[in-house]
């Protein structure tokens, strides 16, 4: 695939920037659903990210010398929202959201050079694997093991909740590499291709009954030794920083904002958007979604112009995750006996209480539990002594 | 009205006798492969059901019945929704209900499911107006009947009178919406269809709160069960080295949710007492609303906090917590929302006199 030229897109006016995306999208969306209220597959997003990918729209936050877009925050999130608007499917963005900002900051320039255009051109497809059947919010338990041998790794162990990991070819995981010390002090940060001989995947069926996270098994997987990113034993500060990026991401008020939609359309629906009682609910919400907004692009600012994401971000993504999940109990609630379908009302996929309000269950529990957020919040941000 | 120690001996008979639908330890293998399947339920254990008097609890001795309390029929929903029972016993009730003497005899046998289809739209409780009697025929429509695929035919509560039409008789159309507990609820349209019987109007509205005070009583169950299940989570899984039940921030919002369990425990007992008791009748749909605005808030509470403290195994359908959830989201806005009870609460308490 040639390399689209790299086209400034800064200097236009927010306005026309927005008119600029939506023209985009209005005429290039392919033919896959709008609307879903489950996350695609490969195989079925993949045309819509070969578009964004030939525009040079695929990396928004990376900059420009690797293929990204550098946009500033603000700009990022109207394509968000011009995207939302349009109903377009959230395509496997774990290389550009997490990896590629991890490899731009920690990789080598061969491993910068090999791995970043693969992620854009999608012959990388990347899952995340961190979590373990005992290593879920105590992350650092972390005990799949990787051994050098020679000039290669040798893994063993397993991961879980790998969000579509069976859509994926290559997964970074956090792996075991010295168990004599401190636990955070002993874990590297390899990258390995789900092909190699010894992986295998499970797929899990979720509570919305689709097969969108899976179980990843290493059974004496080689990789070559310079999979490893930065430092051996370094990955616990490594995969930290990465989780900063996906709690800025988490944090966007993209779900909240395409929730408080449906929201209003369920209330029309519903013929309780005239009732105050409900109105007056509805713009508490809605005044919370602008002010999380505020908030995000103030993170989003931080990330564009390189600086590290602190322990306060647990803000953003508590109050994000939290809210979206507002909004879709009182879409629950207005929802009336509907609340129960399996199938949206009248056919449109923005009519479903129930994938709303099950879709917001879990984004209290990844990317760091709220729990484990306030956790932080109170010993990292605020100094309160431990117990 | 009976004393206290007869009804509880009749609460103590009627939920040993409901361990023969719902499994003591808990298994739910049976609620699962009836998931999504043609019915829902399983017609046999309906019929058990029935053989047991449990359709016809509510009824007078004279019409087949056995003229058992709220105190009673609380009791054996609150066992059915700890077990997620699928078989649509409160809406089968409320149909014999609605019949009362007339009820055929092979329907209170369970051999043939009659199922109440009573409501005109959604959230609320309104019935008057969704269907119109005309010659022996019924026209119009009515919505939301839980696991209608199953049933032989429907008791419609009209102004004229409850009209019983068979689900396969002409005129009769049935669109089935798959429901997250797996069952379905049927939305029902009438155009002239032929009525088999209809019975004289009766009190549709205290029907209608009974079956809304034991809709309380089976969240009450589901809540408190998949609490147990959550605080036995709370204490095997271990992270950071420690049970998570040792962390603070979960402890107190565990002991939130029993604050609200066992307040819709009284809620749900008070209500019951209401029915059985002396007390002024006006008070019954008082306490309807007032148990079940709590219930459904307590079993939708406990649903997302259950899913919350599982983590990530909470969000698969492999974990039996999700089964609650998936039945709480079904059931908690069922005969009327907890919004539509608190308003009703509001206006029936706001005028003296029905005090
Ligand atoms: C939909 C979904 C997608 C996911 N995708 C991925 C993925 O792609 N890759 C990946 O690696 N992982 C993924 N995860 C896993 C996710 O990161 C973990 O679920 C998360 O870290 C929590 O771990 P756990 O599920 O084991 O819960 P546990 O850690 O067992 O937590 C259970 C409960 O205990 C609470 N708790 C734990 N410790 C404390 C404490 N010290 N104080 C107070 N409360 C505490 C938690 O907050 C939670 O409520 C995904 C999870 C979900 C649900």
């Amino acid at each position: 695939m040639p390399e689209p030229a790299f086209e400034d897109m800064n200097p236009l006016t927010d306005e026309d920037f927005r008119m600029a995306v939506r023209r985009f999208v209005e005429e290039n969306y392919p033919d896959i659903p709008r609307y879903s209220q489950r996350r695609l597959h490969w195989h079925e997003n993949r045309p819509w990210y070969e578009i964004l990918a030939r525009r040079g729209w695929l990396c928004p936050n990376w900059p420009p010398e690797y293929g990204g877009m550098g946009l500033s925050a603000t700009k990022q999130l109207i394509m968000v929202e011009e995207y939302e608007r349009y109903g377009c499917a959230r395509v496997n963005d774990i290389g550009i959201v997490m990896l590629g900002p991890l490899l731009i900051r920690y990789g080598t320039q061969a491993q910068k050079d090999f791995f970043l255009p693969r992620i854009i051109s999608g012959e990388h497809v990347w899952a995340q694997g961190y979590s373990e059947p005992n290593a879920g919010s105590d992350l650092a338990a972390v005990r799949t093991e990787a051994v050098l041998a020679g000039e290669e790794w040798v893994i063993n162990g397993q991961k879980t909740w790998t969000t579509l990991g069976s859509d994926a070819n290559w997964i970074f995981i956090l792996a075991r590499t010295d168990k004599t010390v401190k636990k955070q002090a002993g874990i590297s940060f390899l990258l390995v291709p789900m092909t190699n001989k010894g992986v295998s995947v499970r797929t899990i069926r979720n509570l919305e009954l689709h097969d969108e996270f899976c179980e990843v098994f290493f059974d004496d997987v080689r990789i070559a030794r310079d999979h490893l990113v930065g430092d051996v034993n370094s990955g616990w500060t490594m995969a930290k920083a990465l989780l900063g990026h996906e709690r800025v991401f988490i944090g966007s008020p993209r779900l909240s904002s395409n929730a408080l939609v449906r929201l209003r359309l369920m209330a029309q629906r519903m013929d309780v958007w005239d009732d105050p009682a409900f109105r007056d609910r509805y713009t508490r919400l809605q005044l919370d979604l602008a002010d999380l907004a505020a908030l995000f692009e103030t993170y989003v600012e931080k990330l564009r112009r390189g600086e590290p994401i602190g322990p306060d971000v647990t803000i953003l993504k508590i109050f994000q995750s939290e809210l979206y999940q507002r909004i879709s109990e009182l879409m629950l609630e207005i929802a009336g006996e509907t609340a129960g379908y399996v199938e949206p009302l009248d056919g449109d996929p923005r009519l479903h209480a129930a994938a709303t309000y099950l879709m917001a269950r879990p984004t209290t529990i990844f990317g760091g539990s709220s729990e484990i957020m306030r956790n932080v919040l109170c010993k990292s941000v605020l100094g309160l002594p431990s117990a | 009205m009976p004393n206290d120690d007869e009804v509880g001996e009749n609460i103590r008979m009627i939920v040993d006798s409901a361990r023969s639908v719902v499994p003591p330890d808990g298994d739910l293998s049976r609620i699962r492969s009836l998931r999504f399947e043609a019915r829902g339920f399983d017609p046999s254990i309906y019929r058990t059901m029935a053989e047991m008097g449990w359709l016809a609890l509510r009824l007078p001795d004279e019409a087949g019945g056995l003229g058992l309390g709220m105190r009673e029929y609380c009791a054996l929903a609150e066992v059915l929704g700890a077990g997620l029972t699928p078989e649509p016993l409160i809406s089968a009730a409320l149909a014999c209900r609605l019949l009362g003497c007339s009820v055929p005899k092979n329907v209170l046998a369970g051999e043939r499911v009659v199922l109440a289809a009573w409501q005109d739209g959604p959230s609320d409780l309104q019935w008057r107006r969704g269907v119109t009697l005309d010659e022996g025929t019924a026209t119009g429509g009515k919505q939301f009947v839980p696991m209608a695929a199953g049933a032989g035919a429907f008791a419609i509560p009209t102004q004229d009178g409850v009209a019983v039409v068979d689900a396969a008789a002409a005129g009769l159309e049935l669109d089935l919406r798959a429901t997250q507990d797996g069952g379905q609820a049927g939305q029902l349209r009438l155009s002239a269809t032929a009525i088999e019987l209809t019975v004289r109007p009766a009190d549709v509205d205290a029907a209608l709160d009974e079956a809304t005070l034991a809709t309380a009583a089976y969240l009450l169950g589901l809540a408190g069960r998949a609490f147990e299940i959550t605080r036995e989570y709370l204490v095997v899984r271990k992270q950071f080295g420690h049970p998570i039940g040792s962390f603070q921030a979960l402890q107190h919002r565990a002991a939130d949710m029993k604050i609200q369990i066992e307040l819709t425990r009284a809620s749900v007992a008070a209500a019951a007492a209401a029915f059985d008791g002396e007390a002024d009748p006006r008070m019954r749909p008082v306490r309807a609303s007032q148990a079940k605005a709590r219930a459904s808030e307590t079993a939708l509470l406990v649903a997302r906090e259950a899913i919350q403290m599982h983590g990530a195994i909470g969000y698969t359908d492999e974990c039996d917590i999700g089964l609650y959830v998936r039945k709480a989201m079904t059931v908690a806005n069922t005969f009327g929302t907890a919004a539509c009870h608190r308003r009703r609460y509001a206006s029936l308490t706001s005028e003296p006199a029905a005090i």
